[in-house]
């Protein structure tokens, strides 16, 4: 039970031969919520592609493991098998591909099961409900014209139907309305609520601390220039937002 | 005279045929057919072959070539040949020994939602020349699926016409999954009448050399012309399509889209004609064609040639050519999805526009699963 969590350690990332990740060391532990800051451009994306296994991204250091299992001897599809999940900030637009018959394969994937076609469609539309989703968007095509809060909607959706046990947040809160936040916390309460998701534990990348009235953080991370600078509690998410980023800046640059 | 309107004319046809030019130049070195110098099995006698043909209950009138010249000549005679231009150079060589063939006649007013169904079949016979002729009277509306049944060595030169006075609306499909083995070479013309509307939704997946000539010529204002085409060669397979709506008078509307893919050393070019007299002004036309390659040697040419004489028009053209997008990849597989299952699901939902367009739920989930086993990893 010791090795239990999303463990992160050293972890080095270069893409395109520039070396982004620094050696990050962070573990996310079951039912627990981390919430990652950090200005633009700092390497919260890089992290959260170089644990899913995006092939751009190349490992160089360290280690990544999910409930003891190794995540970076894994394809991306097999660590999402394993449990991980990632919420993109920039979801694809995939034409022709339907919702709920990739949302099915996926879930067939990750937690195969004796689910039956017509019990999954009732299962998206309970999901889907939370999220305040017309029933409409079985319809459609993955993300094809969607608006960014609908592609938001669309994420959240499929960490509700998948459950997975680490679920990774790139800025879902990013251009939200009030209403479509509100919903995106409330999705991520729902799974926390159910029996699947009651130890998924959270790492929500954002950079404002609204998200986190929704999803109150266990842990707030500052990263900065591929590095975790700082680690603390919500307070922290608060003080960013007050002084920003120059002052943690000079509080750690003997760190750096 | 109109009973000898098969008869008449054959010798001259193939001297038509023998004196045209295809137009189409060998695209790639990788390319195995020249058009211009095609092997042709010349039929000695009557060719074989046969046609069978389901229609809906009611008044279209759907029969054999033969039938239609005997009991509904003067029918057939105000459609029979009218939508061919003489640059068709493979309608000609149809012309000349077309001896199968299908007539359908949808009477003013009658509208249908069950296709009539054509279904020519080689039956051991090397080549078939099979003709279709659809002519809709004023507010009529129809659908028509074409299946080719045919295999072994079959070479296949056929015609598919579409004559429609008036406010018609005819949809005609034409989902092409012969064996692999086979040659197809069909040339589809439609000329609707003013405020009519065709659609041609073809599929070019079987045959080892598929040539398609499609056509719609809007000389009636109003008309509405919707081509959607989506071909796939594999293995040392090759697909030559050329599709041409013509605006000879303005307000006119057309839309064309082409999904295309080749995988193995299949082979395949699509060139896409769009042409606007100088009179056909608010004409408003689209030229939409995606290719996919699967293969490192698989090959597709997409050449649109958009010819607009007329200043006051809305013209689209759009054209991919490209591998699977990386991106979309990473996102299915982040999902759980293994990468194969993927790039098949991204393969295939690429033809979904095209696919939209054919009349059926049952043509279309045929296509997907047709599509479906091209994907699938050899
Ligand atoms: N292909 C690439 N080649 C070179 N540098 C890259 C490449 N992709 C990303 N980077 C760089 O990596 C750095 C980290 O990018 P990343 O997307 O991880 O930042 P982020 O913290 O998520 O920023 P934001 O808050 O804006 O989303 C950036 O400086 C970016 O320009
Ligand atoms: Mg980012």
């Amino acid at each position: 039970m010791s090795d239990q969590g999303l463990r992160i350690s050293g972890l080095q990332c270069s893409v395109d031969g520039n070396e982004i990740l620094k050696g990050i060391d962070l573990t996310v532990e079951p039912g627990k919520v981390h919430a990652l800051m950090g200005p633009n451009g700092s390497g919260k994306s890089t992290l959260a592609f170089s644990l899913t296994g995006h092939p751009k991204y190349d490992v160089t250091a360290g280690t990544a493991t999910l409930d003891d299992e190794d995540l970076l001897a894994l394809p991306a599809d097999k660590r999402a098998r394993a449990g991980l999940f990632l919420s993109f900030q920039y979801p694809a637009a995939i034409p022709g591909v339907k919702v709920p018959n990739f949302l099915f394969a996926a879930r067939q994937a990750v937690r195969p099961g004796e689910l039956t076609p017509a019990k999954f469609r009732a299962l998206l539309l309970e999901k889907m409900d939370v999220l305040g989703m017309d029933p409409s968007f079985l319809g459609r095509y993955l993300n094809d014209g969607f608006s960014g809060g609908e592609k938001k909607r669309l994420e959240m959706l499929q960490m509700a139907v998948l459950a997975p046990k680490y679920a990774i947040l790139d800025e879902t809160d990013s251009g939200l309305d009030v209403d479509a936040l509100k919903d995106v916390g409330e999705s991520v309460k729902a799974l926390r609520a159910s029996e699947e998701g009651k130890n998924t534990g959270f790492l929500i990348i954002t950079h404002y601390p609204r998200i986190l009235q929704h999803i109150e953080p266990d842990v707030v991370h500052v990263m900065i220039d591929g590095r975790i600078v700082k680690t603390g509690d919500a307070q922290l998410a608060h003080r960013i937002e007050r002084e920003g980023y120059d002052v943690i800046r000079e509080e750690t640059r003997a760190l750096v | 005279m109109s009973s000898q309107l098969l008869e008449s004319d054959r010798a001259s046809a193939l001297e038509r045929f023998r004196t045209t030019g295809t137009g189409r130049e060998k695209p790639s070195r990788y390319w195995k057919f020249d058009l211009e110098t095609l092997d042709v099995p010349m039929p000695s006698g009557t060719p074989g072959g046969s046609v069978e043909i389901d229609a809906p209950a009611g008044r279209i009138v759907a029969c054999d070539l033969q039938t239609a010249q005997r009991d509904h000549a003067a029918l057939l005679e105000r459609a029979f040949g009218k939508a061919i231009v003489p640059s068709m150079k493979f309608a000609h060589l149809a012309r000349a020994f077309t001896h199968l063939g299908a007539f359908v006649y949808i009477p003013r007013d009658c509208a249908s939602d069950d296709p009539v169904v054509i279904r020519y079949r080689s039956a051991g016979s090397s080549s078939i020349f099979p003709h279709t002729v659809v002519f809709a009277e004023r507010g009529a509306r129809a659908t028509v699926v074409e299946h080719l049944d045919v295999d072994g060595d079959s070479f296949v030169c056929g015609i598919a016409e579409i004559v429609t006075d008036e406010s018609a609306d005819v949809t005609y499909a034409a989902p092409q999954l012969a064996s692999e083995s086979t040659r197809i070479l069909f040339t589809r013309a439609a000329l609707p009448g003013r405020d009519a509307r065709v659609t041609w939704a073809t599929a070019d997946l079987g045959a080892s050399l598929s040539v398609a000539d499609i056509a719609v010529i809007a000389e009636q204002p109003g008309i509405e012309a919707h081509v959607a085409s989506l071909f796939f060669p594999g293995g040392s397979q090759h697909v030559d399509i050329v599709s041409t709506v013509d605006h000879r008078v303005g307000e006119t509307t057309s839309e064309t889209v082409v999904k295309a893919a080749a995988t193995g050393a299949g082979q395949g070019r699509y060139l896409g004609n769009i042409r606007i007299a100088a009179r056909a002004q608010q004409t408003q036309a689209s030229l939409r064609d995606d290719a996919l390659l699967l293969s490192k040697r698989a090959h597709i040419d997409s050449i649109p040639a958009l010819e607009i004489a007329a200043n006051d028009v809305k013209a689209f053209h759009g054209a991919t050519v490209g591998a699977l997008d990386d991106d979309a990849i990473f996102y299915m597989t982040s999902r759980g999805v293994d990468r194969a299952a993927a790039e098949r699901m991204i393969a295939l939902g690429f033809f979904e526009p095209v696919i939209e367009r054919f009349p059926s739920e049952s043509l279309r989930e045929t296509l997907r699963e047709a599509l479906q086993r091209k994907v699938e990893p050899a």
